[in-house]
Formats: structure tokens, C-alpha cells, sequence
């Protein structure tokens, strides 16, 4: 959730007018990058194996997809709400622009832990056993007993899952070039034009083509991911997340203490910062280089980000699934405090590497670069430097890769359950059902390289909307689906519909008006409509709510049985 | 005949109630402190509480570690184990299994 928001604001920000604005050339990342991306990878396909070995008892579909519900608290308080590839870019980014005032942004995630596991975890991790379902649209479908209701849920699935995904690809695509020793693109940046000025040409069976370092990079990084996915299945992609997120807590240690060293002390860091700035870079509503921008934060967005972060964490599709697998419910309970410490530990120091940042390196054109140069220019003095460095650039990799991979389990439990079980071959054997879920991410995995082949700008403004539109299609109705004995599918159905159509209303609007504000060049930006100051998904909440509510209450109660199976003891 | 409701049901609605108002009251108090405290105000008088500006320590760190306390307490002490129960075979139509 964060990290696709986080990636799509980078668009927002005037920083693209500067796009050929030209910093200092980089320090190297020399060798230690590429042997940490390769350690990474190995890692990987031994983790995707490892899940494999550990998953093979058992029916294929719980074991594959859900890891035979045996995920523990370490594999579910670090990868089902928390942050990914954008708080190692994007998020730095924003504190070194507009200062301490990011801060405020972020401050919600000082409850998202208790929040994300403990508002539906329980109750869902229960209600999913008890329709015996393995994915989201499973249990919708199940709860309501309404194939209308599971359908629906599917094509939105499908839908937001797809467009989160193969955008995800590029980051990744991106991130493979900086492995290259000689490089001197250190952070992955959506304004980073892929170097182009290197190309091999190979030829093949009487066939020569020419290829970038990006399409290399895409391609390795396609086979890569589809190719442990399909090896580890769920159980792979959270075990990579988790390995990726506790790397990530060492390098931000590692970088803590580095650039509070080299600064003096955090009050040094903010007055240094100040000056090189203005009054903004340590107050509300936040610092901005360019004359005349709008605020960074109002207050109406300070509101809207505490509701933003808090809810869309709650319903993102992945972590549905991942509070489903969950083993017991001491597991969500020792989740809560260790990812509450976590993010304690994640975020704050994340802000002060940041105020330092801009300290220790004042006018850094390409603003997503602060964490691998300041990775590099402070650890430059130690010992196996390049190795310190490369952990921390790999951090990201990792991230983009754990994403990806959980987002292909998600969509082909969705082809592979939702459509190819329900609808093509209920009877499928162990052998078919592996079959196809291969088939579906071989698939996905061709489909994204295509499609990124040549890099679309224009897909990030489908990110934002996937990310918000699925939190506002499957909130509510999930909260419904738990608490509420009266609520019945067509209200599930209109609250999903209506949640989805808001959102998408609000971008397109937006997106619509920008269009034709543009000149004959290229649209500058993608940004919804902010009615009266709020979030999109503020208003395709309450739509959702009102809207899935009243029609509730005006259409049949449910069928007293099926309501009685799903909430009631069970009588042996 | 009225059957009983699941236990695991009731606690996981009293305890979501309960996380909702830590959420409301965590938004209430970070929003309203660094609202009043921090914007538009002159740098002049800034003041600086172990190197954070005053109004990032009164209004960001403090009710984080708070909320850090607030949720290993609650996970602690209000969040109640119980039995999830064993999977149920999907009971529509199709029933589709594992």
C-alpha cells in the first residue's frame, strides 16, 4: 500500500520538470551491490525451496497458496501491512523535500499494528476456516453464499492485482541496473530514463536483437521472481518478505548511526537542514523548493493520511490473505508487538536519516537517491565499505521482488480457484490444479515483460487507483462479512460497487482535467480530484458504508442457517 | 432453538471497538499537537526537545512510543486467544475442496 502511493507521489512532485537536471556523479556502488543482489537471489530460490519442501503434505490449493495455514507471528507482523521497495525510496525522498513535517504524514503507522491485526484479524482468520476458503472472493462467496457476490469480487481482484503488479515490474527491471559494477544510477526513480546508451546485441537462431540494460535487467528479474514463486508459492513470497524486511532493519540501523555521526547530532542536522532551506523545512504545513506549489500538507490531508494509511492497510487484498494463513490466533496477537516495535524502529529513524540527509548532501536533484548516496558517501571510511553500501541498495531489490511475488500468488489463487476451479474444471486433480497455477504465473511473468518492454509513465496513475480502489471495494463489505448477522449479498454487492465506482469517478476526473490542461506535451501529472481537501478513499469509504448499508436494511434479511454457520458454535 | 455465539466472534467485536477508539484518540491527539504546535510557526522560537523540534516530540514521538506501549499491552492483556476451529468444507453449490 505505502510503497505504490509513495511511488506514484514522485509524479505528483514538480521534480518532474527537472528530469535531465544533472547532480554530482555519483559515488560506485563497485562490486558490493552486485554480490549483495546475488546473495539476495540465491537466497530466494533456496527460501522458495525450503516453502516448497515444507508445503508438500497436504491438498495442493491450501498448501500453495496459503502455506497450509501455518504462517507464524515473525512471517506475519513483518510482511502482511509493511512497507516494501517505497520506504527505502520513495518515503526518504519525501522527508528530504518537505522536511519534519513528513513525519505527520507518516505518524499513523504508529497504529497500524494494532490496527491491521487487530480490528478484523481474529474474526477473518476464523471466518475463513469456516467457509474453508483459500482466497478473498472464495470467502465472500461462500459467507453469502452468492456466486454474484464471489464473481464480482474476482473481476475486481484480477483487475487492481494486475495493474499493482505489472507496474511493479519496472521498479524491479530499474533496480537490476544499479547491480552493474560501472553504474552510476544509484536509486530507482520513476524520472530515471533507462540507460539506453548501453546496448549488446545478441543474436539467436539467425535472429539478432538489440537489448538495453534495462530489458536485461527485466528479464533477469522476471525469471527471477516467477521462477521462485512458482517454487515456493505463498509460503516463498512471505519468507522472502520477512528475510527482505529484517535486512532492511539492519540497514537502517547501520545508516542511523552512520549519518548521525557524520552530521553531530540531530538539532546540528535540523539548523544545518533549516539553512540550507526555509522556515518550512522544520514546521507545517512542509518545505517546498518550487514557488508557489501547493502545500504539502494541509490539514485536510494531515487527516486524510491518518485514515489513508490505517484503512487501506486494513483492506488490501495480499494482506487479507496473509491474516487467513495465519495459524492461531496467539500469532496475530504476538504480531501486533512485534511489528508495532518494528515500525517503531523502521520509521522514526528513517525521518532523522533523512533531516540528516539533507544536511550532509543539500541540493540532491534526483531526491530518491538520498539513501544510496548517503549509504555510500558516510560508510565510505569503513571496512568493506562497498559491501555496507550494498546491503543497503539491495534492500530495495528485495523489496520490489517480495512484492511482486506475493502479488502473483494473490492473482493466480484468484485464476486458479475463482475461475478455473469454479468455472472450467471443478473435478481438476493435484497435477491439473499445479499445472495451471504455473501456466497462470509463466504467464503474468511474459505479459508483464511485454508490457514494460517499452516503459509506460502512464500506468503509475493506474497504481494509485488499484491501491486505493481495492482498499475501497473490500473494506467495508470484509468488516460487514465479520460483524454484522444482517448484512446479505446485495448489500455486500453495492457496497463493493459503490466504493469501486467513487474512486474510480475521482481519478478519472482528475486524471480527465489534467488532459486537457496540458499542452501539446505530455500530461505533467496524474492526481485525482481532492473533494473539499480529502482523499479519494475517504469518499469511496463512506459512499461504501452508506450506500452497502441503507441497501441492507432494505432488501431480505439472510437465510437464518447460513448466517447461524457462520457465527455460532459448532455442535459436535 | 437459539444457538450460542461463536466466542471467538464476540471478543474479536469488543476488542476491534476497542482498537477503533485507540486509533480515533491516536489521530485526535498527533493531528490537534502538531496542528496548534507547529504550523505556520516562526522558526524564531522554535525550541528543541533532544534534538527533534518541539512540536515533532510533543506531537509524533511521544504518542508513538504511547501507541508502541498501548498495543503490547493490548496484546498483552485485552487481545483473548481462542480456538479458531478446523476447516469446514466449502459447503455451496460446487463443493470444491483443498
Amino acid at each position: 500500500m505505502l510503497e505504490t502511493m509513495l511511488q506514484s507521489l514522485a509524479i505528483f512532485s514538480a521534480d518532474w520538470f527537472m528530469l535531465f537536471a544533472a547532480d554530482a556523479p555519483a559515488p560506485r556502488a563497485g562490486y558490493g551491490a552486485s554480490f549483495m543482489l546475488l546473495l539476495f537471489i540465491l537466497g530466494s530460490v533456496w527460501i522458495g525451496i525450503l516453502a516448497n519442501r515444507a508445503t508438500s503434505g497436504g491438498g495442493f490449493m491450501k498448501g500453495f497458496f496459503l502455506g497450509n495455514r501455518g504462517l507464524g507471528a515473525w512471517a506475519l507482523a513483518l510482511t502482511a501491512t509493511v512497507q516494501s521497495g517505497g520506504t527505502f525510496m520513495g518515503f526518504p525522498s519525501l522527508v528530504y523535500k518537505h522536511g519534519w513535517i513528513v513525519g505527520l504524514w507518516i505518524a499513523s503507522y504508529m497504529v497500524v499494528p494494532i490496527t491491521g491485526f487487530g480490528i478484523i484479524g481474529k474474526r477473518l482468520a476464523h471466518l475463513s476456516r469456516r467457509t474453508g476458503a483459500v482466497t478473498v472472493p472464495d470467502l465472500f462467496r461462500t459467507r453469502f453464499n452468492s456466486p454474484a457476490v464471489g464473481l464480482t469480487c474476482t473481476i475486481f481482484l484480477l483487475l487492481y492485482m494486475s495493474f499493482l503488479m505489472f507496474a511493479q515490474f519496472k521498479a524491479g527491471a530499474i533496480v537490476m541496473q544499479l547491480a552493474w559494477p560501472d553504474t552510476t544510477d544509484i536509486a530507482i526513480a520513476e524520472d530515471i530514463t533507462p540507460a539506453a546508451e548501453t546496448s549488446y546485441t545478441v543474436g539467436f537462431a539467425g535472429v539478432t536483437v538489440t537489448l538495453t540494460r534495462y530489458h536485461i535487467g527485466l528479464m533477469l528479474f522476471t525469471f527471477v521472481v516467477v521462477g521462485y514463486t512458482l517454487i515456493g508459492g505463498f509460503l516463498g513470497a512471505v519468507w522472502t518478505d520477512l528475510f527482505q524486511s529484517l535486512l532492511m532493519f539492519v540497514g537502517v540501523m547501520i545508516l542511523l548511526y552512520a549519518s548521525l555521526t557524520a552530521v553531530g547530532g540531530l538539532e546540528n542536522a535540523s539548523l544545518t537542514s533549516l539553512k540550507h532551506t526555509g522556515p518550512g523545512y522544520v514546521t507545517g504545513p512542509g518545505y517546498n523548493s518550487v514557488e508557489g506549489a501547493p502545500d504539502f500538507l494541509p490539514l485536510s490531508l494531515a487527516i486524510s493520511f491518518f485514515v489513508v494509511w490505517v484503512w487501506g492497510g486494513v483492506g488490501t487484498p495480499a494482506g487479507l490473505v496473509r491474516l487467513m494463513a495465519s495459524q492461531d490466533t496467539a500469532v496475530i496477537r504476538k504480531s501486533i508487538y512485534l511489528l508495532s516495535l518494528y515500525n517503531m524502529g523502521i520509521y522514526m529513524p528513517l525521518i532523522v536519516i533523512c533531516i540528516c540527509g539533507r544536511a550532509l548532501i543539500p541540493d540532491l536533484e534526483h531526491t530518491d537517491e538520498i539513501i544510496p548516496r548517503l549509504a555510500l558517501m558516510t560508510t565510505s571510511k569503513w571496512p568493506a565499505s562497498s559491501f555496507v553500501a550494498g546491503l543497503i541498495l539491495a534492500a530495495p531489490f528485495g523489496a520490489v521482488m517480495a512484492t511482486v511475488s506475493s502479488y502473483l500468488v494473490v492473482l493466480s489463487s484468484a485464476v486458479v480457484r475463482d475461475i478455473y476451479q469454479r468455472f472450467v474444471n471443478p473435478v481438476a486433480d493435484r497435477n491439473h490444479l499445479r499445472i495451471a497455477a504455473w501456466c497462470t504465473m509463466i504467464f503474468a511473468g511474459v505479459l508483464s515483460v511485454a508490457i514494460n518492454w517499452n516503459p509506460v509513465q502512464f500506468l503509475q496513475a493506474f497504481i494509485v487507483f488499484s491501491t486505493s480502489g481495492a482498499a475501497a471495494t473490500f473494506l467495508v463489505p470484509a468488516v460487514m462479512a465479520c460483524y454484522w448477522r444482517r448484512a446479505n449479498s446485495s448489500g455486500i454487492l453495492t457496497s463493493m460497487l459503490s466504493g469501486a465506482i467513487t474512486v474510480l469517478v475521482l481519478y478519472a476526473v482528475g486524471i480527465a482535467q489534467q488532459l486537457m490542461q496540458a499542452q501539446a506535451n505530455a500530461p505533467t501529472s496524474f492526481r485525482p480530484i481532492f473533494l473539499l481537501g480529502f482523499d479519494p478513499l475517504i469518499w469511496g469509504l463512506m459512499t461504501s458504508i452508506v450506500l452497502g448499508v441503507t441497501v441492507t436494511l432494505l432488501t431480505d434479511p439472510p437465510d437464518e442457517d447460513l448466517v447461524s454457520r457462520m457465527f455460532d458454535v459448532i455442535e459436535s | 432453538m437459539t444457538r450460542q455465539q461463536d466466542p471467538v466472534v464476540s471478543s474479536s467485536f469488543r476488542e476491534a471497538i476497542f482498537v477503533v477508539s485507540i486509533w480515533l484518540i491516536a489521530m485526535v491527539w498527533t493531528i490537534s499537537v502538531c496542528y496548534s504546535m507547529g504550523y505556520n510557526r516562526p522558526v524564531e522560537d522554535l525550541k528543541f526537545v533532544y534534538g527533534f523540534p518541539d512540536w515533532v516530540f510533543w506531537g509524533i514521538i511521544v504518542p508513538w512510543c504511547a501507541s508502541t506501549v498501548v498495543s503490547c499491552l493490548f496484546s498483552a492483556l485485552l487481545f483473548r486467544d481462542g480456538a479458531l476451529g478446523e476447516d469446514v468444507e466449502n459447503t455451496d453449490d460446487l463443493g470444491l475442496g483443498g
